[in-house]
C-alpha cells in the first residue's frame, strides 16, 4: 500500500518551513527513521531553492512537490514551470579537494542530492521541469 | 537555531543547536563572526545538538574556517551525529575541517 503527501508552495524561501513541517509529519506517520527525514528535507530544500533562486522567470507561481512512500522506496516528485534545469546533467562538478583557503563556495546542493538517493530522472515536458527521485528502503 | 560561545582557555567553543537551513544560515555565520575575537585561533565548534544542516549551513562553515585559517588559526568540530557526519564526508569537508568524536578528543589533539 501507498500513501501519498501532495504540496503545492509558492516560490519563496520562507516557504521551507511549510515543507519541513510537513514533512516531519509525514515522516512520524510512516514511522520513517530520522535519517531518512533528514535526507528527504535536504533533497526538497536543496531543490526547492534552486528554483526560486536561479529558476524564476514571470511565470513560476508555483512549485508541486510529491512524496509516495511505499513497502522498500520512497519516491519524491518536484515539478515547476521556472527556467529548465536538469540537476542530473546541468549541475557543475563541486570542488572536494582544495584546501580550505582555495575551496570553492557553495556547489554542493545537487551533489549531495545526488549522492543521497539512489535514482534520479529528469524530463522537460509542456514547459515543465519534471523531477522524480527515488530513495530505495529496507523493507 | 542557535549559538552559545564559551572559552576554554584560549580556545573558542560555540555550541550549534537546532537546524541551519536556507533560511537561517546567514544568521548563522554572523553569530559565528560575532562571536570570534580578535586574538582567536582555534575555534571548537560543538555540534552535538545540530540537528539538521543543508548546503547553505556548509556554506557558513566554510567562510568561518577560511576567516581562521586566513589569521593562521583553524575550525575543529566535534560530536556530530551520524547523518551531520555523512554530509560532512559527502561533501568532502572531512577532509579540511578536523573531525573529532567528543570535545574533549577535540581539545587534546588541537589545545596544546
Amino acid at each position: 500500500m501507498s500513501r501519498k503527501l501532495s504540496l503545492k508552495i509558492e516560490p519563496r524561501a520562507e516557504e521551507l518551513d511549510t515543507i519541513t513541517a510537513a514533512v516531519e509529519e509525514f515522516g512520524d506517520a510512516e514511522k520513517w527513521a530520522p535519517e531518512l527525514v533528514f535526507r528527504v528535507n535536504l533533497v526538497l530544500e536543496e531543490l526547492g531553492l534552486n528554483i526560486i533562486n536561479y529558476g524564476g522567470t514571470e511565470d513560476l507561481h508555483e512549485i508541486e512537490i510529491t512524496l509516495t512512500s511505499e513497502p522498500g522506496s520512497l519516491t519524491i516528485e518536484i515539478v515547476d514551470n521556472g527556467r529548465p534545469f536538469d540537476p542530473t546533467k546541468d549541475a557543475p562538478e563541486p570542488d572536494l579537494d582544495s584546501g580550505v583557503a582555495e575551496r570553492a563556495v557553495g556547489g554542493l546542493g545537487v551533489y549531495l542530492v545526488r549522492t543521497m538517493m539512489d535514482e534520479l530522472h529528469y524530463r522537460r515536458d509542456g514547459g515543465r521541469n519534471y523531477l522524480t527521485l527515488v530513495k530505495e528502503l529496507a523493507k | 537555531m542557535e549559538v552559545h560561545a564559551e572559552r576554554e582557555g584560549k580556545i573558542l567553543i560555540t555550541r550549534a543547536e537546532g537546524r541551519v537551513d536556507g533560511t537561517n544560515a546567514r544568521e548563522f555565520e554572523e553569530a559565528l563572526h560575532a562571536a570570534i575575537g580578535e586574538d582567536d585561533r582555534l575555534l571548537i565548534m560543538d555540534l552535538q545538538n545540530l540537528s539538521y544542516i543543508s548546503s547553505a549551513g556548509l556554506r557558513a562553515f566554510l567562510m568561518i574556517a577560511k576567516k581562521l585559517q586566513g589569521r593562521g588559526g583553524k575550525l575543529v568540530v566535534c560530536s556530530l551525529t551520524d547523518t551531520i557526519n555523512e554530509v560532512f564526508e559527502i561533501s568532502g569537508f572531512s577532509r579540511i575541517i578536523p573531525t573529532h568524536a567528543s570535545r574533549s578528543e577535540a581539545v587534546a589533539k588541537h589545545g596544546g
